[in-house]
């Protein structure tokens, strides 16, 4: 299916009979992984007509799911404590962790080798077969965000009292970044230099873990929630409240720490991303609105939809063709973007 | 905005019950999904899907802001938890003992997601009628915990006196003058007065007292007594145990603490023009002014003359005379530091024959409740220019506001409460037609200043 360039053209919405919290597309951007805040793991297949699959259960709710990037197995974490590893070839899924605590934050490595989860204060990274193979704990406050390093094997870890950088090894190693507030997300540039955290206190923190410097950009009023690298890593951009805002590291001097106001949204915004190609941003906020941007070179948003209610999760596939919106009435929507 | 599910937070030191509330909570058949986030350290032994534990962290910002800073956790576990919010009617939060309520109460004010899904209902404290007093002696986080509630349950009521439990109940009135004081034992009480009470319930309590709209007076208590001429004694002690024993429980535990009765109280004695609350009131000025004189000490069988301020030094059983002279019979009034009950005054063969009680003044507590009440109608702007300077200025110190506004042009009330320097207000139902439009605000806090907020709420009159 092809839409007309720079637009997202939805396809029919999907009836998920459960709100979607977190969602991971296959390598291929074939299927859908889609966790349910009620406790539903449903898989959708764009492609093909049918309802989700429902394959599995996290009993009081689903925190997050992940996708091996270019492989078949999947990971789910829940409110009941539980991690899975799960095939899809298979549809089985096994234990691998359990604890009383949550594990709120699953991520793949880009090589697919080793699963990143977080839980409280403690890191871990485990392997394909569900093996734990390294384990990082102690962390000043509860982890917040988790992001692989492009083209790297360290990991960060956001938290309250500054950032953690984890090599699994061996021998394994971490490195404290430490800055007095609370991280909300970790973001990295496309070449792995630059690490960019929204804070509670409404700045942005950049640290370029190449050079050890680090930066402050000013305060957007509300704490940062979300934060973002374009593909070829010029832009950055971060919501607070319904402030959305983009830095442009080709600017020089003072200008490039002027944030460009991206002023659409009227109500709090709910998610942002980045097409993984190009300088595509996409916003969506709980006036129901989703919005493409083409980031540095029109000021206005470049197309327009409504949602049928406040959106809950924004994810693109691996190519940049298809983007996952979901909303809080438990629906799914796929659009496809051709740039 | 759809209807927000109501939270409340549960304070009180180690030890006060609230694990036992919690538990009666889980375990009741009250027909109601409850949410309990309880701290990491919590004996809640039920294994229930609803009960969470959560790792308290504060998140404060790098200016050092008290009032910005926030429970990252809960941000973090109601964000999660209202994607199955069909499944639950309310939450309740335990805090650890030593939590200040402040952060925890502001979350619901400052995270723009949580304040669109939850509201805060009420913070209710639970304190320990046997340790309290040592308690507010030794930490100023007892005094906050009671300040910030909306509903303090004094609990373990059986193991203290009666002179005690009202000594108690003052002085907690006399910190947070709008709480809604609840006393139980075995932390047993309806649980319909402390979850989902739709908050703040703000009329009824800014109407339960109004001792704290006038300023502070130095003395709890005074009433007039018809004496003849001639010498009357006048006995302290032994108030009587008129509270139930409970003979059930461990009487190891049943220790009255001698060492917290009362060591002295001070007393001024005036001449009434006769016995009505009209003479009291003409007596008040006089009254304070004495209170502010130096005491002169009496030691058990002084006698005590008008006009001066004595320091009785009491024990058990003390006696004092009064002495009053010939032929100056009639009324005479009795100040006292303290409420009679609290140290079992009482004048042989005489009864007050009108009294009034005064707001607790413990002067160790550097905070307070301070109340205006006003018919006139208010200008929305001015009230927000005054409010938003207010909290700028004085945030830090005021820990709790709450009011109901008469605001000019407007049919119904404006209602809001507060948290340090962020409130949430609305309006709500209209004004009666059958009672006068009123408003009424209580500002609980420190060091506050009674005659600066009457000049704030003063520019805010609708010209």
């Amino acid at each position: 299916m092809n839409a007309a360039p720079g637009r997202l053209a939805p396809r029919e919405r999907t009836e998920l009979g459960d709100y979607p919290v977190d969602a991971a597309w296959s390598g291929d951007g074939r299927m859908l992984l889609v966790a349910g805040g009620e406790g539903q793991l449903l898989l959708l297949a764009p492609d093909a007509s049918g309802p989700p699959e429902l394959i599995g259960r996290h009993e009081g709710g689903v925190l997050a799911v992940t996708w091996q990037p270019a492989g078949r197995l999947f990971a789910s974490s829940g409110q009941d404590g539980e991690v899975r590893l799960w095939d899809a070839r298979t549809r089985q899924g096994r234990l691998i962790h359990s604890s009383q605590a949550w594990s709120e934050q699953l991520a793949f490595a880009d090589n697919g080798r080793l699963l990143a989860l977080s839980t409280g204060r403690t890191l871990q990274l485990f392997d394909q077969h569900g093996e734990l193979r390294a384990s990082f704990a102690g962390h000043a406050g509860a982890i917040a965000a988790i992001a692989w390093r492009p083209r790297g094997d360290q990991i960060a870890a956001a938290g309250n009292g500054g950032m953690r950088l984890h090599r699994p090894g061996p021998p394994a190693e971490s490195r404290d970044y430490p800055w007095p507030g609370a991280c909300l997300s970790a973001s990295w540039n496309a070449d792995g230099r630059l690490l960019a955290s929204g804070m509670q206190d409404g700045s942005v923190h950049l640290w370029n873990v190449a050079s050890d410097d680090e930066s402050q950009l000013p305060g957007l009023g509300a704490k940062v929630f979300a934060t973002g690298w374009s593909a070829s890593g010029r832009f950055l951009a971060a919501a607070a409240a319904s402030v959305l805002v983009v830095w442009d590291f080709n600017r020089k001097g003072a200008d490039a720490m002027r944030p460009i106001e991206l002023a659409a949204h009227s109500e709090r915004i709910s998610a942002l991303a980045f097409r993984p190609s190009g300088s595509w941003l996409v916003s969506a906020a709980r006036d129901r609105r989703l919005l493409l941007w083409r980031v540095g070179s029109a000021s206005e948003p470049q197309d327009a939809h409504l949602l049928a209610d406040d959106c809950t999760l924004l994810r693109f596939s691996r190519d940049g063709a298809r983007l996952a919106v979901g909303d809080s009435l438990g629906g799914l929507t796929v659009y496809d973007l051709t740039p | 905005m759809t209807s927000r599910i109501p939270v409340t937070v549960l304070t009180g030191f180690l030890g006060a019950g609230k694990t036992t509330l919690v538990n009666r909570i889980l375990s009741e058949n009250h027909g109601k999904r409850i949410a309990v986030i309880e701290n990491e350290f919590g004996e809640v032994g039920v294994d229930h899907e609803l009960v969470i534990g959560a790792d308290e962290e504060i998140f404060e910002t790098s200016n050092g802001c008290i009032c910005c800073t926030v429970r990252g956790d809960l941000i973090r576990i109601l964000g999660q938890l209202r994607k199955r919010r069909d499944r639950f009617d309310s939450v309740l939060i335990e805090t650890t003992g030593l939590a200040d309520p402040g952060p925890v109460a502001q979350t619901f004010f400052i995270d723009e997601e949580l304040k669109e899904h939850y509201a805060l209902d009420a913070i209710v404290t639970l304190v320990d009628a046997r340790h309290i007093e040592q308690e507010l002696a030794s930490s100023p986080i007892a005094l906050e915990q009671i300040a910030f509630a909306d509903v303090i349950l004094l609990n373990k009521i059986d193991l203290v006196d009666a002179a005690a439990l009202a000594r108690i109940e003052r002085r907690v009135r006399g910190i947070s003058a709008t709480a809604a004081v609840i006393h139980s034992r075995n932390a047993d009480v309806p649980l319909e007065r402390v979850l989902s009470l739709h908050a703040f319930d703000l009329e009824r309590a800014l109407a339960l007292d109004n001792a704290f709209l006038e300023p502070a007076r130095p003395f709890e208590w005074a009433g007039i007594y018809q004496l003849a001429p001639g010498r009357h004694t006048l006995a302290t002690g032994a108030p009587g145990h008129d509270h139930d024993h409970d003979h059930d429980h461990d009487h190891d535990q049943h220790t009255h603490d001698e060492g917290n009765r009362l060591a002295q109280v001070d007393l001024v004695l005036l001449p009434a023009a006769d016995a009505s609350a009209a003479s009291i009131e003409a007596l008040l000025e006089s009254a304070t002014t004495l209170f502010e004189s130096e005491a002169l000490q009496a030691a058990p069988g002084t006698a005590l003359a008008p006009r001066l301020r004595h320091r009785l030094q009491l024990a058990p059983g003390a006696q004092f005379q009064i002495d009053v002279p010939d032929p100056a019979s009639g009324c005479w009034a009795l100040f006292s530091e303290h409420a009679p009950v609290e140290f079992g005054l009482h004048l042989h063969g005489a009864k007050p024959l009108v009294q009034r009680e005064f707001g607790s003044h413990h002067h160790d507590l550097a905070v307070g409740s301070i109340g205006i009440s006003d018919a006139r109608a208010l200008d929305a702007n001015k009230v927000n220019d005054w409010l938003s300077y207010l909290l700028q200025s004085r945030g830090a110190d005021i820990l709790r506001m709450k009011g109901v506004l008469n605001l000019a042009g407007q049919n119904r009330r404006y209602v809001f409460h507060g948290v340090h320097m962020v409130f949430d207000g609305q309006l709500e139902r209209a004004w009666s037609s059958e009672a006068p439009r009123r408003s009424r605000l209580v500002f609980i806090g420190r060091h506050l200043d009674r005659h600066e907020l009457e000049a704030g709420f003063e520019s805010c009159i609708a010209r």
